[in-house]
């Protein structure tokens, strides 16, 4: 596939070049697999598969691009969209900035994180899953809902600069099953990401559904009281707040586009608690690291919130052309972040109940819907979902019904924070708008805040 | 060229499926332009095209596409597939409730296709209005252009013929600045309906330009403004974030696949039941709100939906009460059997895909206030004893059922014993959703009312963003509480 690809491109560089244009030509290729469940049925089972070509070309302080919607063999269309890349050129107004056409200094080919018997895992493994993952938690108020997403990313890039292209495939799923209550309108949920066969693990998915459907069954349902409270967020949850931190608090444009918490003197700052510390790049198992970026830069792991101290901001090509900054290779389908876990021993939601504590604790697993309510406060909106628990200082459990509240990053991994588990995990954040492209973060297990202020109560699941 | 599409559909009725469906798109062209600061940063034009086929099978549905029109036949073999596979895990089979079987044409009303417009016009476009937002307190500025122009052919084993050419243009404009405290303020315009019709007309350089100069009054209003403050009080929604408040707690809670549970894992439920079809109180009696996706000029007027049904205007609430939903072929059936009567009559023709590669859902068509009696703004003011008035869509987030919500808003400014009082930053309500209509205490005349229009409303998996309208006039409610 990818071999066939750079292929194709190649044969377009000739094209363009003839034409002395300079350009960057990209392909995707994606062969994707969806099974949708909803009441105990798959509701939607389907399959695309979508070649994409896109074609900037690049002039005097300006750029135009071209996409293109086909097929892998559509030469003579692809040339058309080179042809009108072209056209367009001229007609584009100039920068103020000059911006850099990519210079591949040498051939990049990543496929280790790419496994056939994954992405063709096809309709029969699928469903083998769900019922190993699902076995004996349904009944008739009970129904298993949820997705399984999977499929192979191929993706290859290079420019009239250089022959020399970066490309890369990537396997990958993401999993979701939720079991819900038609009669009492509750819903519980658990996920998994894989980028290899061996990565998936029904078991495990089961075991968190059996002890969390345990708990919905037969525990007290109840109202929490507005004001402050003890929150340990799962992977979910905290994999939300760190999506936002990396790009709230690191991307270079949205500093300098006050869509930021940070100002360029925070850093060399601390500006987050001493149990922060925020790694990017690709040693970062599970997370679809890419080792090169789309310029050819061979990419290293670095620490961007160091023990809480800002070590300074990402900056891809476009963004430091813009404003003059030196890029960090991070021209990238997408990022591989990590939050280091701390050193608390408590590392799953079981062990979390069974813990001693002085105080009520609010687990809540997962954030639905948040909004930024002020990108330069770095105030987030969100409500709890699948699964919260009331753990009482007793040592009794409750159910409780899904509660709002409005923090501030910079208390969430600031003052606020209490403690990260001492063990990670991959949460996968692949969207499914657009093209296929796997994304996940590392996050501790759980995490742990004080004084978070619950302002909605809701009175009913 | 012609394809083999009514070939291949029979094919699969030889091989066992009760129904299926292609759409096909020969060609899909859009453009998107986005300047920063006066730099065009992004000049794209892009085209695609490909074909979708769903297949019901023994009650169970399988989906495929390609952006390769030389896998037609392979295609249409791994539908038939993924439907077979599907009958494996299926409770209940899905039964689609009778259509009219149509064969017809819908284009959307467009004037000047953006298409045809030279880059040079519409770059010059977009600089112009720069010029305009480039003004004193005003640190980032932002302008987009999206233009979208597809055809679609749908065909089914029914027997219908569908094309449809549907042309989109959505202009956006941003600023932002610093206020006192340091922190970022915004203003966003979005314009809605202008006329009968949506091309490369509406951008008329005098209008963006009288837009640009009010977001600029207001955004140095607001950077100047003492913060919002944290109380329960009336609140008086611009057509500009009462078309959200509608989208996010009538429109997302009233899809009835929604109600069915088909969302759960994902976007949400919601807490509208079954049994609560013509018997919830939703909202005061000034409530009145429909689904009409025959209305003039709206991305949510389509013509026929892709499962093939006409278009419709239909009630969802009247004078209050729950009365209708945002339905489709199978959901109404599945409701019908739940509630074990013919509640729903048939298909409320709304399922829409947002492209070759999807498969169609319930999804908002113009789900609408009607106008009411209150008058004007002023009139609505003058009427208000402690309010704000709240203007422009800054963010939202909605409890997972529909339940409650919270907004934050560009520009507010406050309203006591009837006057208009000082502008405030930092807008922000929340509420539970139906506490919130029950108190809808007066509704604007149509003077008052406008289509606003929704680019980019995500729903579903495999995601999909769809295009769709709001018809809404500027609505009090009381005891809500503001502040962030
Ligand atoms: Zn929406």
């Amino acid at each position: 596939m990818l071999q066939q690809m750079k292929e194709t491109l190649l044969a377009l560089r000739e094209y363009a070049l003839e034409r002395n244009l300079q350009a960057q030509l990209s392909l995707h290729r994606e062969d994707s697999h969806l099974t949708r469940l909803a009441n105990g049925s798959v509701s939607l089972n389907t399959m695309e598969s979508v070649t994409s070509l896109s074609v900037t070309a690049y002039g005097d302080r300006r750029t135009a691009t071209a996409t293109l919607v086909c097929g892998l063999k559509d030469l003579d269309m692809m040339r058309q969209a080179v042809d009108r890349a072209a056209a367009m050129l001229p007609h584009a107004s100039r920068l103020s900035f000059q911006p850099t056409l990519p210079s591949i200094p040498a051939d990049s080919t990543c496929e280790t994180g790419y496994d056939a018997a994954l992405a063709q895992l096809g309709s029969a493994g699928i469903l083998d899953y769900i019922s190993d993952a699902a076995a004996g938690l349904e009944d008739e108020d009970l129904t298993l809902g949820g997705s399984f997403s999977v499929g192979g990313t191929a993706w290859c890039t290079l420019s009239t600069a250089t022959p020399h292209s970066v490309s890369w495939r990537l396997s990958d799923a993401q999993i979701t099953l939720v079991l819900a209550s038609a009669k009492n309108k509750w819903e519980i949920n658990a996920e998994q990401s894989a980028q290899s066969l061996d990565d998936l693990d029904p078991k495990a998915m089961r075991r968190h559904l059996a002890f969390l459907k345990e708990q919905y069954l037969t525990r007290e349902a109840v109202r929490l009281p507005l004001g402050p409270v003890r929150v340990v967020f799962g992977a979910a949850a905290t994999a939300e707040y760190l999506s936002y931190l990396s790009y709230l608090g690191l991307d270079g444009s949205a500093m300098k586009q006050g869509n930021s918490i940070h100002r360029e003197e925070d850093i060399g700052q601390r500006t987050l608690s001493h149990k922060i510390t925020v790694t990017e790049g690709p040693d970062c198992p599970g997370a679809f690291a890419l080792p090169t970026d789309d310029f050819g830069r061979s990419r290293g792991t670095a620490a961007w919130y160091d023990k809480g101290v800002l070590r300074g901001f990402i900056w891809d090509q476009g963004a430091a052309d813009e404003y003059a900054q030196t890029p960090t290779g991070h021209n990238l389908a997408h990022h591989s972040f990590a939050l280091q876990p701390g050193d608390m021993a408590v590392n799953d939601l079981q062990a979390l109940a069974a813990a001693p504590r002085d105080t009520d604790i609010l687990y809540v697993p997962y954030l639905h819907y948040t909004g930024v309510v002020s990108p330069s406060e770095g105030l987030i909106t969100g409500t709890s979902r699948f699964g919260a628990l009331l753990l009482k200082k007793d040592g009794a459990i409750q159910v409780p019904y899904n509660v709002r509240f409005t923090e501030k990053l910079e208390d969430i991994f600031g003052g606020k924070l209490l403690w990260l588990s001492s063990e990670s995990t991959v949460y996968n954040t692949s969207s499914t708008y657009g093209s296929r492209n796997p994304s996940a973060l590392r996050v501790p297990r759980l995490m742990c805040c004080d004084q978070i202020n619950v302002e909605i109560s809701n009175k009913s699941y | 060229m012609t394809h083999p599409w009514k070939e291949e559909l029979n094919k699969l009725l030889l091989q066992g499926a009760s129904y299926a469906d292609v759409r096909y798109t020969p060609r899909e062209d859009s453009a998107a332009l986005v300047m920063r600061n006066g730099n065009l940063l992004a000049f794209s034009a892009g085209s695609e095209r490909g074909f979708g086929v769903r297949v019901l099978y023994q009650g169970a549905w399988g989906f495929a596409a390609s952006s390769d029109l030389g896998s037609i036949t392979a295609t249409f073999a791994r539908a038939l597939d993924n439907a077979k596979s599907t009958a494996r895990r299926l409770s209940r089979p899905i039964r689609l409730a009778d259509k009219q079987v149509h064969t017809g044409r819908f284009t959307s009303p467009c004037l000047v296709d953006p298409a045809q417009v030279p880059y040079d016009e519409q770059v010059a476009f977009l600089r112009r209005v720069d010029t305009a937002l480039q003004q004193t307190g005003v640190e980032q500025r932002m302008i987009f252009l999206r233009t979208q122009s597809r055809l679609t052919e749908y065909y089914d084993t029914q027997g219908a013929q569908i094309v449809k050419e549907i042309r989109e243009i959505f202009p956006y404009l941003g600023i932002q600045g610093r206020d006192g405290d340091g922190e970022t303020q915004s203003r966003r315009y979005s314009p809605p309906r202008l006329g009968p019709t949506r091309g490369w007309e509406i951008m008329q350089a005098d209008f963006f330009e009288e837009q640009a100069a009010r977001m600029v009054r207001e955004l140095n209003e607001t950077l100047a403004a003492p913060k919002c403050p944290s109380d329960v009080r009336s609140v008086i929604l611009m057509p500009d974030i009462m078309y959200l408040q509608v989208h996010e707690t009538i429109g997302h809670p009233l899809e009835l696949d929604r109600i069915l549970g088909y969302e759960l894992s994902y976007a949400g439920g919601s807490f509208v039941r079954l049994s609560d079809f013509g018997a919830l109180r939703y909202g005061t009696d000034k409530l009145t709100v429909r689904a009409d996706a025959t209305m003039e000029n709206s991305p949510g007027s389509f013509g026929y939906d892709d499962d093939g049904v006409e278009a419709q205007n239909n009630l969802l609430i009247k004078d209050g009460i729950l009365v209708g939903a945002i339905t489709s072929r199978q959901m109404v059936t599945e409701a019908n059997d739940k509630m074990g009567r013919e509640y729903f009559k048939g298909s409320g023709g709304t399922a829409r895909a947002s492209s070759f590669r999807r498969t169609p859902l319930e999804r908002m068509t113009n789900i609408s206030v009607d106008p009411g009696t209150d008058g004007t703004l002023e009139d609505i003011i003058a009427k208000t004893e402690k309010g704000i008035v709240l203007s422009g869509d800054k963010s939202w987030s909605i409890g997972s059922n529909r339940e409650q919500f919270h907004f934050a808003n560009h520009y507010g400014y406050l309203v006591e014993d009837g006057q208009k009082k000082g502008v405030v930053r930092s807008c922000a309500y929340s509420g539970e959703t139906l506490p919130f209509y029950n108190s809808l205490a007066m509704v604007g005349d149509e003077r008052t009312w406008q289509v606003e229009f929704v680019p980019n409303c995500g729903k579903g998996m495999p995601s999909q963003t769809m295009q769709l309208g709001h018809g809404v006039p500027v609505c009090r409610f009381d005891n809500v509480k503001v502040g962030e």
